[in-house]
């Protein structure tokens, strides 16, 4: 018969490894498909799309005046195929030149508004403002709005839209 | 036959005598009303894990259906606005309970030694309960839940050096999409209750072993020195927890719900407009319960000063209340002799209350 803990000392060591080893095995053994399944989405690819905006003759741009075009993106998200709609800012600048801009603000996500009283965009969560150029002129916004990427079509009007941002390093969501 | 009963389990299992053990605990004398917090607090636990269970047979944690899930939940379930509504401000009521119990243990300097690991406990049980009231707010489906995932999610965002992946293990990708939904579920129905309810036996276990620390006047007739240790192990008075405390810890949970049922049924849950991503006049509103938090956020403006209202103030605010017995280390425990530390709490308080109400302005853009 094997000694009990009692009367041997190694013998007491000897289960206390065996113990802790098992513990051990079964311990990661489960932290490993947990891991996996809670570490999944740094894995995944996103689903990048072009979808078209639409034409920018139909949309009667005035210069430094914003227009808030939806988009709907069809976009994979996990195991379903989903509408994401968003809103494109589109600006034209004086000198011409188009801005394709998110309404998320940068600082937290909020939706902006925009005051043609006062030509700013406006954060109803934490009062960032933004000039219509995109530009910090106000509140807590680290970095000015951000771009969608765009790109024209073959007729120099139609503008395509992807679900993603210019110039976002962190890979923020939309 | 009752007595039958009672002698069948008493032969096997000694059931009366644990009973006893779990009743007969003495409870300081004075202090009675105080010490209810703590048993309203469970009491409401309960009220919220029963009601959540069985709002389950109606919800669905998927984006666009949720909020209707809730809807019909209201309006066309018998009675589920009511049941709707004892979750929803019982959950508020939890969080101002807390706020008070936490309070009530702060200025009468119960968490000192020998009892820091129950302040720890109850931390623990306090982050993970707001964390079940912000959970809980978004998966109500409805626009301010959107934008609460979303604003919440960038907050985290701004941690060091992981916020990204916080982010996106929080979201299940980079957008927020069913995924995200389905997680905040698992989270405020699985995942949290389950530390709630292990953590609350560990609160109170270490409250009986500990023994009787209760507030400085249960010890005005004690004749043993304000230095030493051994004071605080005799009160001059005590109770028998049954029935004596219970009796109180009734009458305080029996009002508190009636309050809690005359608001679900008169109030309601205010379930709100369906989520509108291309909404262009929405302007999100937080709960009462981080609006302090929220009125941070607008201030430290710029890149490099944003990390302090998304993590470094909160995380060192939290850091020093979780560790809290490990800075106050002084024996004293009446509120009148530490003057430093009642009036340190008094002030933040105060401040707390502050940042509430200027953070639950109405925020109208418009008039900008």
């Amino acid at each position: 018969m094997a000694k009990s803990s009692e009367e041997s000392p190694s013998r007491r060591t000897f289960m206390m490894v065996v113990i802790g080893l098992i513990s051990t095995v079964i311990g990661i053994a489960l932290a490993v498909p947990i891991l996996g399944a809670v570490l999944n989405p740094l894995f995944r690819k996103r689903d990048i799309v072009w979808t078209k905006l639409g034409k920018i003759s139909d949309l009667n741009l005035k210069p430094l005046t914003p227009k808030f075009v939806p988009v709907y993106f069809r976009v994979k998200e996990g195991w379903s195929v989903n509408t994401l709609p968003r809103q494109v800012v589109v600006v034209k600048q004086v000198n011409g030149d188009l801005l394709f801009f998110s309404n998320q603000c940068t600082h937290l996500g909020c939706p902006l508004h925009w005051i043609a009283a006062r030509q700013k965009f406006l954060c109803p969560c934490h009062g960032g403002m933004f000039n219509a150029t995109g530009q910090v002129v106000g509140g807590p916004p680290p970095r000015p709005l951000y771009q969608w990427v765009h790109k024209f079509g073959k007729d120099k009007d139609t503008v395509y839209i992807q679900n993603k941002f210019k110039d976002n390093p962190k890979d923020r969501g939309i | 036959m009752f007595k039958q009963i009672q002698n069948w389990f008493d032969e096997r299992i000694g059931l009366t005598k644990v009973i006893e053990e779990f009743n007969g605990e003495r409870i300081p004398r004075r202090g009675g009303w105080a010490y209810t917090l703590g048993s309203l607090l469970a009491f409401l636990f309960t009220v919220q894990v029963v009601t959540g269970i069985f709002l389950l047979f109606y919800y669905v944690p998927y984006f666009p259906i949720a909020r209707n899930a809730t809807y019909f939940l209201k309006h066309h379930v018998v009675f589920g606005n009511i049941l709707l509504g004892i979750h929803l401000w019982g959950a508020f009521t939890m969080i101002f309970v807390i706020l008070i119990h936490m309070a009530r243990v702060y200025f009468s300097g119960a968490y000192k030694k020998p009892r820091e690991m129950q302040w720890i406990a109850g931390m623990v049980l306090f982050s993970v309960v707001v964390v079940l009231g912000l959970t809980g707010y978004m998966l109500v489906g409805n626009e301010n839940s959107w934008w609460t995932i979303n604003v919440l999610t960038n907050v985290a965002s701004h941690t060091p050096f992981i916020g990204g992946f916080i982010r996106e293990i929080a979201r299940g990708g980079t957008e927020t999409s069913v995924l995200t939904m389905q997680h905040i579920f698992a989270v405020h129905v699985w995942l949290l209750p389950i530390v709630v309810i292990m953590f609350i036996p560990i609160h109170l276990f270490l409250i009986r072993k500990t023994g009787h620390q209760g507030m400085a006047l249960e010890y005005k007739n004690s004749k043993i020195s304000e230095d030493d240790e051994k004071r605080w192990l005799k009160p001059d008075g005590t109770v028998p927890f049954f029935p004596d405390q219970f009796y109180k810890d009734m009458i305080v949970s029996l009002v508190v719900f009636a309050v809690i049922y005359i608001l679900a049924v008169y109030v309601g849950a205010p379930i709100g407009p369906m989520y509108r991503p291309l909404a262009l006049n929405f302007a999100p509103e937080a709960d009462w319960y981080f609006l302090a938090n929220e009125e941070i956020l607008k201030y430290f403006p710029g890149h490099g000063l944003i990390i302090f209202s998304t993590f470094l103030i909160p995380s060192i605010g939290f850091g020093i209340l979780f560790l809290l017995p490990f800075i106050d280390r002084t024996k004293e425990r009446s509120p009148f002799k530490r003057p430093a530390a009642t009036v340190l709490g008094i002030l933040f308080l105060l401040l707390l209350v502050y940042l509430t109400l200027i953070g639950g302005e109405p925020k109208a853009p418009a008039t900008v």
